[in-house]
């Protein structure tokens, strides 16, 4: 794990959410726009694994690597199926999804942090 | 997923329309958290606590269940989604109890122990939400037909 890639991600989850907040408060759905900025975190936990993956090998990460994939594996597949579960529904609640995602993937990113450096 | 697509409005509101579907989305999150853990725990240290870690299981499997019922909404996924949120609220707040009065009880810790704690209560609030959501959507008239094509 790099700590700026996985601050980025972070950052980005939590910019995603605010969006999706403001389009809660302005009562509106989740727009294409919004997906794709979901595309783009998801393109860096694709990055961060393939680091992962090289770190791993080289012997970095301290932590228990089943744990460590457990929870990637997880963050990998949420973005995707939140944007598709959010955008078949064209209310504010999908907007809600989203920022309900976006929190949770910085979330996930947290935990993957800790349980890489064995705190 | 694609079952959102045709609305069957004489089946009532659907359970993963609205508000329904904040509450799937959380349901499967949570799903996804339960099955990661328990099959961590079966796959790596199931001896150690054998009941805690079955629990474990169990939850994982009503919670993704519960997920795809809520998602579908037809009247068998409902009746499906009654039982197994039903089972979530017993579940959490038995175990969540009996975790309270003696934390050695299960040998491990379990989802469900303290009420959910180690998932910020969110398994002890979910189930009474869905069961609302579930009594809410329960009536099919025409009223709240038109109510959700405002909504």
């Amino acid at each position: 794990m790099i700590l700026a890639l996985l601050l980025l991600v972070i950052a980005l989850c939590v910019v995603l959410a605010g969006w999706a907040g403001w389009f809660v408060a302005r009562d509106r759905a989740v727009i294409l726009n919004q997906l794709w900025g979901g595309a783009v975190i998801e393109g860096l936990v694709l990055v961060q694994g393939v680091v992962a993956v090289v770190q791993g090998a080289t012997g970095a990460g301290a932590g228990d690597p089943l744990l460590f994939w457990g929870y990637y594996a997880t963050t990998l597949v949420i973005l995707p199926v939140a944007a598709a579960w959010a955008f078949a529904e064209r209310t504010r609640w999908s907007s809600v999804v989203l920022l309900v995602a976006s929190l949770t993937v910085a979330f996930l990113e947290w935990r993957m942090w800790q349980i890489w450096t064995g705190a | 997923m694609n079952q959102t697509t045709g609305p069957d409005r004489a089946t009532g509101r659907r359970t993963g329309r609205g508000f329904g579907r904040v509450l799937v989305t959380v349901y499967g999150v949570l799903a996804f958290a339960a099955i990661g853990r328990s099959s961590y725990e079966l796959v790596v240290k199931f001896h150690e606590a054998p009941v805690a870690y079955s629990l474990s299981t169990l939850a994982a499997v009503v919670y993704v269940v519960a997920t795809f019922a809520l998602a579908i909404g037809t009247p068998v996924w409902r009746t499906v989604a009654w039982v197994t949120v039903g089972i979530e609220a017993v579940g959490v707040v038995t175990v969540g109890a009996l975790s309270l009065a003696d934390p050695g009880v299960f040998g491990e810790s379990t989802v469900w122990s303290g009420f959910g704690q180690g998932y910020g209560y969110v398994p002890l609030v979910l189930p009474f939400v869905g069961l609302w959501w579930l009594w809410r959507t329960k009536h099919s008239t025409s009223a709240r037909t038109s109510e959700e094509r405002t909504a």
